[in-house]
């Protein structure tokens, strides 16, 4: 697989009211954006950009439903099968002692396996570097960024334009 | 919310709504038709479907009164938990909550009936109300009981019940006052919102404190050897999710009449979640509660669970069903928390279920209660005067590990004495008298909270959270 650099071209706006409005303006110009970043979660990001709910929590609900059977059936065979030992006068098969560590492991699958997923997906793990457009994006800087490979000078000329009209406080390029 | 600024200007669209609720007389005649059937179902259980004792109408009457000054309690509670803790999202429907607590004046009213008929011994669903229980000399003495009287006496049953009910009323007509007062007279410095919030705050702890008194001298003196740390947590947890419950569907009844059009999906999202929280919550203390008694195996405690999982199985289990798998499952994915249609079945089944799991706290202790005072009364001679010995027979239940059904037959009889298993109508499963008097609180309550909600708008405007609560967004 090839991998090829991306040219970006990116605005930074001071206000995320600033930024809601020039995406609603470039959603109607068809313009097709990269990415957003915001220092925080601005709330009516997502359906603006037309990002879909995430799956995550349906891997997650089976990765949970994964430990309940794992934590339930082990104990089952190890009291019942393997080692069966009476407790307090109990019988073998104590359903309701079973039910904390049933829990802590549902809990457990589903935490691990949604981290592990999350990773996973978005392509993060142990020496992946991951360039930021700048560094202020993080702190009070609310950015559109649009992939400008192949564009011809018209193209890009015409996404300055929209810049400056929708009031972004600072234009640059940067590949990445 | 992080970004509140960002609304600094005023989106006028979302004031397009109306405010001033009028008490449809449909809804009006159907509720008072309710409480006239609530009415009818007490008085034919009184007088014609009761044992001597009157145990039925007692429980059934005590069951509900304290089921409904509850929720209306834990409304208040909860209130003053948002506004202590500077929430905003709830303050477009905090008007509904205010409402309910001033249920607490009839609360008050209803408990007051209850005391009476403690005071003046017209029921025995206490066991510890009976005096002769403390007189070494007397054949009933029960160590036990003389050792809880402290606690457990008709004393401070009266004033316990009347003080800390008008505590509880004297918070929520304060608290409502202020928040009228600040739709009429509300500043920009939120002087009144700063004060609503000192009362929110000084109720919490004694609310805490004093809930937890009441639910054991009201609910688990019933069983009046038995104790558990956990009963109060549980049984509040309960009133809260019946409270989360009656309020989506309060609220999406106006919705259905045109008010609260600027209450959102997103507002039902977070009533869903904390109905859905508050279910975990729940089977968390109940499961808690089960199973630390069930592993120590100690008699005098397991016989609580025993003569509820042996001689009431259907309703044991269902309980759990309907309270915990259901709204789990049905209330897990985000969107059901976000559609009407999931929504008003999971709170209409957890209501309900809720109202069960009081009666489970209530019926099986004062049932065999007075089953026992009446076979003492006819010369039966075996209740009360074993009752010094009850103890001893509590341990012999807990040498035998197995389930015996002569152990469990001992272990079910409040005082070691057997008590047979067998159907009950209004003991075992709540019958039409049951449904009946539940309509009939249930009624009185909304109709109540309706009336309520004609007296004041709708909306706090004035209330500095009001333009943070229209955005929510979760």
């Amino acid at each position: 697989m090839v991998f090829e650099n991306k040219e970006v071209l990116y605005g930074l706006y001071n206000d995320e009211e600033e930024l809601m409005t020039a995406i609603k303006r470039a959603n109607k110009a068809h313009l097709d954006i990269m990415d957003v970043y915001t220092p925080f979660p601005v709330h009516g990001l997502d359906p603006l950009l037309g990002l879909s709910e995430s799956r995550l929590h349906i891997a997650g609900f089976v990765y949970g439903l994964t430990g309940t059977a794992t934590a339930f059936l082990f104990m089952t065979w190890v009291f019942t099968r393997d080692w069966p030992i009476i407790f307090g006068g109990k019988p073998y098969w104590s359903v309701p002692s079973f039910v904390p560590i049933t829990f802590e492991l549902t809990v457990l699958f589903a935490a691990i396996g949604m981290v592990v997923s999350f990773y996973v997906v978005c392509g993060m793990g142990p020496g992946v570097t991951n360039p930021t457009l700048d560094d202020r994006i993080t702190d009070d800087k609310f950015c559109i960024a649009f992939q400008t490979n192949g564009y011809s000078k018209t193209e890009i000329n015409n996404l300055r334009g929209f810049f400056k009209a929708t009031g972004a406080s600072e234009v640059s390029t940067k590949v990445i | 919310m992080a970004n509140t600024h960002e609304h600094s200007t005023v989106h006028h669209d979302h004031y397009n709504t109306k405010v001033d609720f009028t008490f449809p007389t449909s809804a009006k005649t159907l509720l008072l038709g309710g409480v006239l059937l609530g009415v009818i179902s007490l008085a034919l259980t009184y007088f014609m479907f009761d044992d001597e004792l009157h145990t039925r109408f007692w429980t059934n009457f005590l069951h509900n009164s304290v089921f409904f000054t509850g929720i209306a309690f834990i409304s208040l509670f909860i209130y003053c938990a948002f506004t202590t803790a500077f929430a905003g999202w709830h303050t477009v429907m905090k008007r509904i909550w205010e409402a309910y607590a001033q249920f607490l004046i009839v609360g008050l009213g209803l408990m007051l009936v209850m005391v009476a008929g403690t005071y003046f011994h017209w029921h025995h669903l206490y066991h510890w109300a009976d005096t002769s229980v403390l007189d070494p000399n007397n054949e009933n003495y029960d160590y036990i009981l003389a050792g809880k009287a402290g606690f457990l006496n008709i004393g401070w049953y009266s004033i316990g019940t009347i003080v800390v009910l008008s505590i509880w009323y004297f918070f929520a007509a304060k608290i409502r006052s202020l928040s009228l007062d600040e739709d009429r007279n509300g500043t920009k410095d939120w002087g009144h919102h700063l004060t609503i919030q000192k009362w929110a705050a000084v109720f919490l702890p004694i609310a805490g404190f004093t809930s937890c008194a009441m639910i054991w001298q009201w609910i688990m003196s019933i069983d009046s050897h038995w104790y558990s740390t956990m009963f109060a947590w549980y049984a509040t947890a309960s009133w809260a999710c019946a409270a989360f419950s009656l309020t989506i569907l309060t609220i999406i009844y106006l919705k259905s009449l045109g008010y609260f059009q600027n209450l959102t999906d997103e507002h039902f999202h977070d009533l869903g979640k904390y109905l859905f929280a508050f279910s975990i919550f729940w089977t968390y203390l109940w499961f808690s509660q089960y199973m630390l008694i069930w592993y120590s195996n100690n008699g005098e405690e397991t016989t609580y669970f025993y003569t509820r999982v042996h001689m009431y199985p259907v309703l044991w289990y269902a309980n759990l069903a309907v309270n915990f798998v259901l709204p789990f499952f049905v209330l897990l994915r985000n969107s059901t928390k976000r559609k009407y249609g999931t929504l008003i079945f999971a709170s209409v089944m957890v209501f309900i279920g809720h109202w069960w799991d009081y009666f489970m706290m209530i019926k099986p202790g004062a049932f065999h209660g007075a089953q026992e005072h009446l076979a003492h009364a006819h010369g039966d001679g075996h209740g009360h005067h074993e009752a010094a010995h009850g103890h001893d027979h509590a341990h012999d239940v807990a040498h035998s590990a197995t389930d015996h059904a002569h152990d469990l037959a001992h272990a079910a009889g409040e005082h070691g004495h057997a008590v047979e298993a067998g159907f009950e109508a209004g003991f075992t499963i709540p019958m039409f008298l049951e449904i009946g008097t539940f309509i009939g609180f249930l009624s009185l309550f909304l109709f109540l909270a309706l009336r309520q909600l004609t007296k004041a708008s709708l909306e706090p405007r004035k209330d500095p959270y009001y333009e943070e609560s229209l955005h929510h967004h979760v």
